[in-house]
């Protein structure tokens, strides 16, 4: 982002643009936020390999919207990525479910690394884009201010997902089961729910969102084999400061994380990268459970 | 291994290393780079392995030790131009900035550590990055002349080339700098350290609070003083290892405070082995030889490092020189017993004084009154009952007294002392120890060592900055445990492993522990609960034993068991004191009858008669 200084006048004059940039900006911190909160919230699992779900996601978008079309990427990077999350979860993080939090950041935090030095050996280093369909070019006229007109249909797009995900988690028989077996594990399993099962779609399904904010993603931000680190790293303070494990906190979060961003850059651009862990740290330290969260997790 | 044949070893290994690695394609340059980092790298597996603490920041002591090693030289002080001076003002400022963020951190746990560790080093990267004028920016510290090695009036060049001698496959002496011995001396010096201080009693401690922070706790020891220091001797390794790599590198770049960085400290430690003295580097030489050596010929040198971490993780989780060996020296367990310098402080008989006295105490969960304007009086040498349904408000009275929760209203008075905000450790050093409901207790430890622990907070404190001396020495120390074994009659079992105990044998040595710091007030949650009928008929003579020579307090459902035992009951009923008094007046309680049978069955008790309350 440019680094433009100056008068009052001038950032007043710059505060509509900027409030939108933040709000798209947090916006896909929500979408990618989603997932690891969900996941964090009913496996208990701390995953530092969400970051590799996005980056998947960006590529298989990318390459996938090369070579077929926009909407082809957008439906194949979710799946992609939430059959890359099954084969993890069957092949190795199941045995790390009821290990202590280190031993879950230690092991996802190395599959992170795995995938993101393979694509690098299959995509090199270099930071790549690509071109959305015609349609989604030029800008819409919002009243107050232009917008590029792939940014306004993907903040919309978001939208959507958030409030399918909260349907499918708190108004399907499925969701149901998931929010039992947070509760009281072994009382549902009695009782005939699949807990492994709906463990491995909840996973599925965070990977899967991640995945698709990828790929909508990658036409904004670009990708490169380290924007799933890059990403990862706000993501955790998204949901810290929104409550770990909370769906509301999580979207309350990456609003407010992605506004902070934003509006920092308004004083001074550099500061927009600390400023979201100086919030993170007085959030830890005075509530540590976060803005909408439960304080039983603290122990974590 | 004892220390003679360690000192030998070690000091040979660090003398054949940067040849050994020659065949291999590695150098001494290498090499140096690798003991320099590993200082980092045992700094970490201070915290990682022995304290528990995933510090996912330490880039910000390595990267400001070395800004500040190279700044000492060039900016500050350029005309003494020492190195010595360099290295202790890097040490000094990372060992007090550790200090003090360590004090604002090792109250979290898991992730929130991490992450605010992560937040920290986020921060001191911008203040460098941002402070150009004094950091230089985005180009870093470069082209330094690092200053000679003085020592006295000799003067070493560190860039400086060994001799010249063909070692044949081995390489060449002259590929040396004296950088290399230089940091020899200096791992060797850190590795001696460690050893000693994991060895002593903060080492000893440190581990037990990491095995069960809880009954640490409630033993005597603040974990949070011992987790600061561990913060803060990690972050002194920490700066060392950045400014010896800045002084030896002669430059520095903003990235040595990265998230990059953090997380090699982590790999290194990880893949090498925590929790083992030559695990971190070890791990530190095998991910830099890749980086450096492999890195020259494959792109794909970092996948490989990412996969090596992962299978280190997932078949040894303990790290590659993580094979189980015992953790510590065994103790001499015949030492102390059967002395006895510690005599048992209490009259053998109930005084009038009273010892704990509660006023309108009350414990809410959020709006539910768990306990409820309890008023509470208890007399020195007391064996005091407290009964009630399920879910009258017992534990979480005891769990007020002791100091496990907070009390929301009214006041705690223990020898007249106003404890109602006193932290747990203090409560025990003053004299208040709990049992617990659910056998608490160091799992992987002997029982001797489970007592021995207790013993040891009662002699030393909360908090004693033992780092060179261990404690198998303190023979006070090992004459309370063998005392508070003998009294609940498990000296028979002292070297078995306690997670091997039965359930019965657990909840005495629960007991032991809690014996062991020497309490005046003893609280005892359901001690008998669950057990066999021999093993309560056991435990009740034991406790007879305890009650002469302490105020007990005790939470019990055994009604033979308490109307036999005790001297007084308290009669709670949802959160509230129903009824007091002996227990043939409680025996006789309509009110408590009620409560306990629903009004309809007062026949079965035995022995009822009318009383008035």
């Amino acid at each position: 982002m440019l680094r433009r200084e100056g008068s009052i006048d001038a950032i007043i004059s710059q505060l509509p643009g900027t409030l939108l940039d933040g709000l798209i900006r947090g916006l896909a911190y929500v979408g990618i936020a989603l997932g690891l909160t969900i996941v964090f919230g009913m496996l208990r699992l701390v995953n530092f390999a969400h970051g590799a779900f996005y980056i998947i996601g960006a590529y298989v978008g990318l390459v996938v919207t090369e070579h077929i079309g926009l909407w082809a990427g957008l439906i194949a990077a979710p799946i992609a990525v939430a059959l890359f999350a099954i084969a993890l979860d069957y092949g190795l993080l199941r045995r790390f479910y009821h290990r202590d939090p280190t031993s879950q950041i230690l092991i996802t935090f190395g599959v992170a690394i795995v995938v993101q030095e393979a694509l690098r050996l299959m995509f090199t280093g270099t930071t790549r884009s690509y071109n959305v369909p015609g349609w989604l070019h030029g800008s819409l006229n919002l009243g107050f201010t232009q917008y590029p007109t792939y940014r306004v249909v993907f903040a919309i797009g978001i939208v959507f997902l958030v409030l399918a995900v909260w349907f499918f988690i708190e108004r399907t028989n499925y969701g149901l089961i998931v929010r039992a077996g947070i509760r009281d594990r072994i009382m549902v399993q009695l009782l005939g729910g699949n807990v492994r099962q709906a463990s491995t779609v909840i996973f599925a399904l965070g990977g899967a969102i991640a995945g698709l904010v990828g790929a909508a993603a990658s036409p904004i931000y670009s990708v490169d084999p380290n924007t799933g680190f890059n990403f990862l790293v706000p993501s955790f303070v998204v949901i810290v400061i929104g409550g770990l494990g909370s769906f509301w906190g999580a979207v309350l979060g990456g609003l407010l994380v992605g506004e902070l961003q934003s509006l920092t850059t308004l004083i001074s651009a550099p500061a927009s990268d600390i400023v979201i862990y100086v919030a993170m740290a007085i959030v830890l330290l005075v509530r540590p459970s976060g803005l909408l969260g439960e304080s039983d997790v603290i122990r974590g | 291994m004892n220390n003679r044949l360690f000192y030998i070893l070690t000091a040979l290994g660090l003398i054949v290393f940067p040849f050994a690695i020659h065949p291999i394609g590695g150098y001494p340059g290498l090499a140096t780079d690798i003991l320099i980092l590993g200082i980092g790298a045992i700094g970490f597996n201070l915290l990682l392995g022995y304290a528990g603490l995933l510090s996912y920041g330490q880039a910000m002591f390595y990267g400001v030790g070395s800004y500040v090693a190279l700044l000492t030289v060039t900016r500050f002080f350029p005309q003494v131009h020492s190195i010595w001076l360099a290295l202790l003002l890097a040490v000094v400022f990372a060992t007090v900035m550790a200090f003090v963020i360590g004090a604002v951190t090792v109250r979290l746990y898991g992730i929130y550590f991490a992450l605010l560790t992560l937040a920290f080093a986020q921060m001191f990267f911008f203040i460098v990055f941002q402070w150009r004028s004094l950091t230089r920016g985005d180009d870093g510290l470069q082209g330094i002349t690092a200053p000679p090695l003085s020592l006295g009036p000799w003067s070493l060049d560190l860039t400086a080339t060994l001799p010249d001698l063909n070692l044949g496959p081995f390489g060449n002496l002259h590929d040396v700098h004296y950088w290399y011995p230089f940091a020899a001396i200096i791992t060797f010096g850190v590795l001696i350290f460690v050893r000693v201080l994991v060895r002593s009693q903060y080492g000893e401690i440190l581990a037990a609070i990491r095995e069960n922070e809880e009954r640490s706790t409630f033993v005597g020891f603040d974990p949070k003083l011992y987790k600061i220091a561990a913060f803060t001797i990690a972050g002194m390794l920490t700066g060392l290892s950045g400014a010896l790599k800045g002084l030896s590198q002669t430059a520095t770049a903003v990235d040595s405070l990265d998230i990059d960085t953090s997380g090699n400290f982590v790999i290194f430690t990880v893949v090498g082995g925590v929790k083992t003295l030559f695990g971190p580097l070890l791990g530190t030489g095998i991910v830099w030889y890749l980086q450096n050596v492999i890195g020259g010929k494959t792109d794909a040198w970092r996948l490989i490092e990412g996969l090596i971490f992962v299978a280190v993780i997932v078949l040894l989780p303990a790290g590659l020189l993580g094979i189980r060996q015992p953790a510590r020296l065994p103790y001499d367990v015949d030492r102390g017993r059967g002395r006895r310098s510690y005599p048992s402080q209490l009259p053998d008989v109930v005084g009038d004084e009273p010892i704990l006295v509660v006023k309108s105490l009350s414990r809410y969960f959020g709006k539910f009154a768990a306990v409820s304007d309890v008023n509470f009086r208890v007399r020195t040498g007391e064996l005091r009952a407290v009964i009630g349904p399920n879910g009258a408000g017992k534990t979480t009275f005891f769990n007020v007294l002791a100091g496990l929760l907070g009390a929301s209203e009214g006041a705690i008075y223990f020898k007249g002392h106003d404890i109602t905000r006193m932290p747990g450790p203090q409560r025990v050093a003053l004299g208040v120890a709990k049992a617990f409901q659910t056998a608490n207790v160091y799992p992987d430890e002997t029982v001797f060592q489970n007592v021995r622990l207790a013993a040891l907070a009662r002699v030393q404190g909360m908090f004693r900055p033992e780092f060179l001396r261990a404690s198998r020495r303190l023979d006070e120390v090992a004459e309370l445990a063998h005392d508070a074994l003998e009294m609940l009659d498990l000296a028979s079992m002292s070297e078995v492993r306690v997670g091997d105990l039965s359930h019965g044998d657990k909840k005495r040595l629960d007991i032991a522990v809690a014996l062991a710091t020497q309490p005046e007030i003893l609280l005892l949650d359901e001690p008998v609960a669950g057990m066999s009928i021999e093993e309560v008929q056991k435990t009740d003579r034991l406790m007879r034993g305890l009650a002469k020579r302490m105020t007990v307090l005790i939470i019990e459902h055994d009604m033979d068991l308490i109307m036999g035992l005790s001297d007084s009951i308290t009669v709670l009923h949802q959160g509230k004191v129903l009824a007091e008094g002996t227990p043939a007046e409680i025996r006789a309680n309509r009110l408590v009858q009620e409560v306990y049978l629903g009004g309809h069955l007062q026949g079965e008790l035995p022995d009822v008669k009318e009383h008035k309350t």
